[in-house]
């Protein structure tokens, strides 16, 4: 066991793990945080999608330890349920989930497109979260909140 | 469409005869009867109860999957009671506290909850009106009612306020109230769902979210297959590793307890090293899948014999066949079970909390009261997957380390292999067309293993078959017509003077297969409907011209025509590549009414099948929350997409082979559909019809349909990918 | 005087002359004539198409013509070359668009010359240089075949060729020096199975595109055949006696790969390779026994040799005496966090079949492009369809850390010396 200082959403956070632990056992069980979730811990499903250093990453594929200093982003930082951020407020307003499982991931995944990309085409929106997997079939909204996010903020002008 | 407005003026001048004629002849509670699930638990304070603090929470047996049901439900009481959805919280399924409603399935939630919790509120409110009306002195019918309180002659007394005592432990009465007055409140409009804040904001919202003090981590190492033998294994290696606290073995059931959770994976990974099975070639392996089922024992059970078989004309016949398939919940199932002074608590996504507790109690030979099973959501099911499973692996592991609550996760390969399948069947149908076209004679013969193997026993929970004194799995039963199991909707909705159809039941399972959503519906539809399509074309007869002369309910005549008309049927012009198809059926011949019109685009040197455009029209009785039904059939639409196109369990001699999503693959984004679209016919005052299964079937056949228009290709087998679309 | 004034003009003269011979011998040398276009499409049988079928997986074409899988040979994939970028175009027979209007003189004439129908020089990126040895009759077939796909409207893209490679008839001059094209003759004494493997990877399936190396000009050195190429920045291992490899490839397993992708406990296909297999899957299976069969031959070549690959195992701990001591112990730790969970001793009941990493062919790469693309990049299966899978860590590694552990491996797995330029290998693909 080694104690790891994790910038997580911003707050800085010691843990005392084993060097092999992957992120997402870390997130869920040190900081208890709900958002990513495990649903393959092979890589394969994207339901644990996290942003290291602004990328996508499957928080089941990254050790902790080889984590340092990069800043990671979890889908509680974009906001809470009094204040949604954008996409999240998207993804309500679209009521883009079923069962929900995978919603987290999707947000993170589409976070990284948007920070990115800001004005992206409907094909670039596809080929972006296909990472992730939906069972429920909820692709249709899911694509319709991600636009609708794009579209708030090129209204707000925000880059 | 709405029912002519007549009928409020007639309601509202009449009294109870005059409501029950009102109700169709389709009603699910008989006149002098109780709806189902208030039969068995008849006290209205079972379902409903208010507290002087104005706290308004309903209950319900049924159970969250992810379809809206806790948002719908609320909508329901909510507009009896003239309320805000927002001013009640709901309660569901858990032994201790809520009604019994069985298994959540069947798309039975809003007929069965919704009808009960519809029936108890109007009692509730009828009650309190009265208590109103004798604290107001006011007489019944001059009260107002809103916002949770009665008003005459500018006084007013709130709902908190008139129950402070047992008012409501009444039994509720076969005669439904009438309807309440004013504009309605919740009912028929789209509601946002209550779970979804949570859900996308990091709440607490699944079995596998919960944290509860000094709670351990379990993991499972199963046989290699079911047929596999222990040899030998290291406990004493394992115990020593950091964080375990247990390794349980008990025959052939293995697993490790640490705190720690990937300490516990880790754990696991070194046990399955550490131990030696005998994986005998012990399942069969045929070529195909007909050849597969076709060499099973069968039980011919005949379950229509309409008029004569052997009428004149052409005769018509083909065999449709689908493989094993999987749930393949996105999220592994996952329960946690404590052991406190000789009672179990177990916190479970099962689809049955009462089920599941008779099975446990059973598994460990304990009296049921002892155990309380608490239904905390889990990923979507799509009906028998692991999670009765896992509660059985945590209360075993939760006898075996009293005190502790202990979670234990499945992992994805774990899920992927050992989840009850969707079960594998082979259709022959045959028919005659008359010289008019018209089918005069059909025949539908479906070989099939069961589709129900759900606890209530303990022999139908995965680890009891593994214990050093194992469970024998029970041998399954069909369940009858109307429902059915492999053989629903085997009966086609059309009318057909000369029918015959036989469920060809194989009791004797080689892989264990279960309820996946729909059951045998999918794959009946799938074949009838490709049939249809197929005889309409032998007839020289537009495939939906072909179906609305062989159908004459009203209600399903408008959602076969209102979804050619949005699809742009007659005036179709076939792109290059492109084709159309469509499909209707009514799930189980008595629930929701679906019709799919599809274009797909197939690139036959890819064997890639696209799908640009789907078009359905549902009709599911009285709409309780539009977006709901939308959500449900889209959802539908897609998931049926990915089973018709790409999915089927594989294994060899030995074992199953699809073990992940890389060997198991499903829909991605890239290749969902283009656009959907969702046509809602409402009908006000009919029975709520659940939708979660309605477009799996029509779906498939739909997309079917449409590959062989735009390439000539007619594929009988699923699923139709790309391999199967290459080689054809 | 007036001799000396002729005889500066005769040289004058001499070199304009000179310069005209010359331009109207490369005008020669570049210039092509257009073929007729046909108007009418004729018939061809089901043998021939089907043969067509079958020759079109072993050449490959999909690769480069499809890259949307909607719309099968419609073209427009971007394709790096030291020249600049090309794109393939679309051979459906559209009329306008495609090679609808080809009579199958012009199709041959493409695939044996690398001339357009009108007259333009294709880029050697379409390994005509390769196909210019196919027979008559399997030309025919191929033409058969694609004469029959779907016409689909695609519009060529545009080239971005560095200058002055946007001059087309440049190109000539490349053929002169490498297009060669004295047709394909059998091996005495080889089997026929032997001679049919032989055709098919020199004139149909071109191994040698990418497992040749290059000279400056883009043409295959043929001093070093099979010694080792590349594609889309990856290194194309040697097929010969400088195989990499370090267990012999045994027929069977040469076979498996070349039909699954993976040869077990041996080998896993990834980067253009993947294409490579998912077509020869799709091919006539006796064919691929053929390719097997002569690779098998050229890869037989290479001596036997003693390395890690032997003895399986965990991977050591770097010697407490290593000179890079600290970078060899960030890429252990990197390795025993990220990779030993799947590649040491392997996962069990999944379909992955992680290979032990001294076994790793891309160890013993006289570069380190393809390890560091697998390990970014990971192997993904083809959309939709059942596959093996690694996950990428691009985004989940530093630089630094894939160096680090890139030279772990390559001392610790491998044995093998330092790779040159490593760094600037990971940061070079990490930007991608």
């Amino acid at each position: 066991m080694t104690t790891y200082r994790l910038q997580v959403n911003g707050k800085v956070h010691a843990v005392d793990q084993d060097a092999d632990t992957p992120l997402l056992y870390v997130l869920r069980n040190d900081l208890e945080l709900n958002g990513a979730k495990f649903g393959c811990g092979l890589g394969q499903c994207g339901s644990c999608t996290v942003l290291l250093d602004g990328k996508p990453a499957m928080s089941c594929m990254v050790p902790v330890s080889v984590v340092g200093q990069r800043p990671v982003r979890t889908v509680e930082g974009l906001g809470n349920a009094t204040t949604p951020g954008v996409l999240q407020q998207a993804f309500i307003d679209e009521q883009a989930a079923q069962c929900g499982y995978c919603i987290a991931g999707m947000l993170m995944q589409a976070t990284a497109l948007l920070e990115k990309t800001p004005a992206p085409t409907d094909a670039q929106i596809r080929a972006h979260m296909s990472p992730n997997l939906c069972r429920c079939g909820t692709h249709m909204r899911i694509l319709r909140a991600v636009r609708r996010a794009a579209n708030t903020l090129a209204a707000k002008g925000t880059p | 469409m709405t029912i002519d407005t007549g009928r409020r003026a007639f309601l509202a001048g009449g009294g109870a005869l005059t409501l029950s004629f009102a109700m169709p002849a389709t009603a699910f509670a008989a006149p002098g009867e109780l709806p189902k699930s208030l039969d068995k638990s008849p006290w209205l304070d079972a379902w409903i109860r208010i507290e002087a603090n104005e706290r308004i929470t309903v209950f319900t047996g049924k159970a969250e999957l992810g379809q809206g049901i806790k948002t719908a439900l609320l909508q329901v009481v909510a507009d009896e009671l003239r309320l805000a959805p927002g001013r009640l919280q709901l309660v569901t399924a858990d032994t201790a506290h809520t009604p019994d409603e069985g298994i959540t399935a069947g798309s039975n939630s809003m007929k069965d909850s919704g009808t009960a919790l519809r029936h108890a509120a109007g009692q509730v409110r009828l009650r309190l009106g009265e208590l109103a009306a004798t604290r107001l002195g006011a007489p019944v019918g001059s009260l107002a009612l809103k916002d949770g309180a009665f008003s005459a002659g500018g006084r007013r007394v709130t709902f908190g306020q008139l129950v402070t005592g047992q008012e409501l432990h009444l039994r509720a009465t076969p005669t439904p109230a009438p309807p309440p007055p004013g504009p309605r409140t919740a009912i028929g409009k789209s509601v946002p769902r209550v779970d979804i804040p949570a859900k996308v904001t990091g709440g607490a919202a699944y079995v596998q979210d919960l944290r509860l003090p000094q709670m351990v981590h379990a993991r499972i190492v199963r046989p290699p297959s079911q047929a596999a033998r222990l040899i030998a294994v290291d406990v004493a290696a394992i115990e020593r590793l950091p964080g375990v606290l247990k390794v349980v073995q008990d025959g052939r059931f293995l697993a490790v307890i640490a705190e720690g959770e990937y300490r516990a994976v880790k754990a696991a990974t070194a046990l399955a090293r550490a131990t030696r099975w005998e994986t005998p070639a012990s399942l069969p392996v045929h070529p195909d899948v007909n050849a597969f089922i076709r060499a099973q024992p069968a039980e011919a059970l005949p379950i229509l014999a309409r008029g004569a078989a052997g009428q004149a004309g052409r005769r018509f016949a083909a065999r449709y066949t689908r493989p094993f398939q999987l749930h393949a919940s996105i999220g592994p199932s996952c329960a946690v079970a404590q052991l406190v002074d000789g009672r179990y608590t177990v916190w479970t996504h099962a689809q049955g909390v009462f089920p599941l507790r008779t099975a446990l109690a059973e598994l460990i030979a304990v009296n049921e009261d002892t155990i309380r099973c608490i239904h905390v959501e889990g990923s979507g099911c799509y009906g028998h997957n692991g999670a009765d499973d896992v509660a059985a692996d945590a209360i075993l592991l939760a006898r075996a380390l009293p005190g502790r609550p202990v979670r234990v996760q499945w992992m994805r390969e774990e899920e992927h292999a050992w989840e009850p399948f969707g079960a594998a069947m082979v259709v022959q149908v045959a028919a005659t067309l008359d010289s008019t076209g018209r089918i005069a004679d059909w025949q539908h013969d479906v070989f099939t293993p069961p589709h129900n193997t759900r606890p209530g026993k303990a022999g139908n929970l995965l680890a009891a078959t593994h214990l050093a004194r194992p469970f024998a799995p029970p041998v399954a039963k069909p369940a009858p017509q109307p429902e059915g199991s492999g053989d629903r909707n085997a009966i086609p909705y059309y009318v057909l003077p000369n029918a015959r159809v036989v469920h060809h039941f194989q009791p004797k399972p080689v892989l264990r297969s279960s309820a996946l959503r729909g059951l045998g519906a999918y794959c009946n539809v799938f074949a009838i409907e490709s049939f249809m399509d197929e005889l309409a074309r032998a007839a020289n007869s537009d495939p939906v011209a072909f179906r609305l002369r062989h159908l004459d309910d009203p209600r399903a005549l408008d959602v076969v025509k209102l979804a050619a008309a949005k699809f742009g049927w007659d005036g179709y012009r076939r792109p290059a590549r492109r084709g159309r198809g469509f499909a209707f059926a009514r799930y189980k011949n008595l629930a929701s009414y679906c019709a799919i019109a599809v274009e797909v685009e197939v690139a036959r040197e890819t064997g890639l099948v696209r799908i640009t455009r789907a078009v359905s029209a549902v009709d599911c009785g009285e709409i309780v929350s539009p977006d709901g039904v939308r959500n449900q059939i889209e959802g539908g639409i897609i998931q049926s997409a990915s089973w018709t196109l790409l999915e089927q369990v594989r294994f060899d001699a030995s074992r199953v082979l699809t073990v992940d999503w890389a060997s198991y693959p499903i829909l991605r984004f890239a290749q969902a559909p283009e656009q959907i679209d969702v046509h809602l016919i409402d009908r006000p005052g009919q029975p709520f019809l659940g939708t979660g299964e309605a477009a799996q079937g029509p779906a498939a056949a739909a997309i079917a349909n449409a590959v062989f228009d735009a390439c000539g290709l007619r594929m009988r087998d699923l699923p139709l990918d790309r391999a199967r679309v290459r080689k054809a | 005087m007036v001799q000396v004034q002729r005889k500066r003009h005769t040289g004058w003269w001499l070199l304009l002359a000179a310069v005209i011979v010359a331009s109207g011998i490369a005008f020669a040398i570049m210039w092509r004539p257009a073929l007729a276009p046909q108007s009418t499409q004729p018939s061809f049988d089901t043998t021939r198409i089907g043969r067509g079928a079958n020759l079109a997986r072993l050449g490959m074409c999909a690769s480069c013509h499809t890259p949307d899988l909607s719309r099968p040979f419609a073209g427009g994939k971007p394709m790096n070359t030291p020249f600049g970028t090309v794109h393939s175009t679309n051979i459906t027979p559209d009329t306008t668009t495609g090679i609808g209007a080809w009579s199958e003189a012009a199709f041959t004439r493409a695939m044996r010359e690398g001339v357009a129908r009108d007259g333009h020089l294709l880029y050697p990126a379409f390994p005509y240089n390769h196909y210019v040895r196919m027979t008559d009759g399997d030309i025919q077939d191929l033409y058969a075949y694609f004469m029959t796909r779907p016409a689909i409207v695609a519009p060529a893209r545009e080239n971005r060729m560095t200058f002055p490679f946007g001059f087309r008839p440049l190109v000539a001059f490349w053929n002169l020096l490498y297009l060669d094209d004295a047709p394909w003759q059998p091996v005495a004494g080889q089997s026929a199975e032997w001679n049919r493997g032989a055709y098919l990877a020199d004139a149909v399936a071109h191994c040698a595109a990418c497992h040749t190396p290059r000279t400056l000009l883009g043409g295959p050195d043929l001093k070093k055949q099979l010694g080792g190429g590349e594609a889309d920045d990856w290194y194309a291992p040697a097929l010969n006696e400088h195989s990499p490899s370090p267990l012999p490839w045994t027929r069977d397993q040469l076979q498996a790969y070349l039909r699954t992708g993976v040869a077990h406990d041996h080998a896993m296909a990834a980067g253009p390779m993947q294409d490579v297999v998912t077509h020869l899957a799709q091919a006539d299976e006796r064919d691929v026994a053929a390719l097997a069969a002569w690779t098998h031959s050229q890869l037989a070549k290479a001596p036997p040799r003693a390395t890690p690959a032997q003895q399986a195992g965990p991977l050591p701990k770097p010697a407490n005496d290593d000179p890079d001591l600290q970078r060899m112990t960030l890429g252990y730790a990197v390795y025993a966090n990220s990779c030993a969970r799947c590649h040491d001793a392997g996962r069990d009941a999944s379909s992955g079949t992680a290979l032990p990493l001294q076994k790793a062919i891309a160890l013993y790469d006289p570069d380190p492009r393809d390890l560091i693309h697998i390990t970014l990049d990971g192997i993904t299966p083809p959309d939709g369809e059942p596959s093996r899978f690694m996950p990428a860590f691009r985004t989940i590694l530093t630089d630094e850390q894939t160096g680090a552990l890139a030279a772990y491996l390559r001392k610790y797995g491998a044995n093998q010396p330092v790779w040159p330029g490593l760094d600037k290998a990971v940061r070079k693909a990490s930007k991608e």
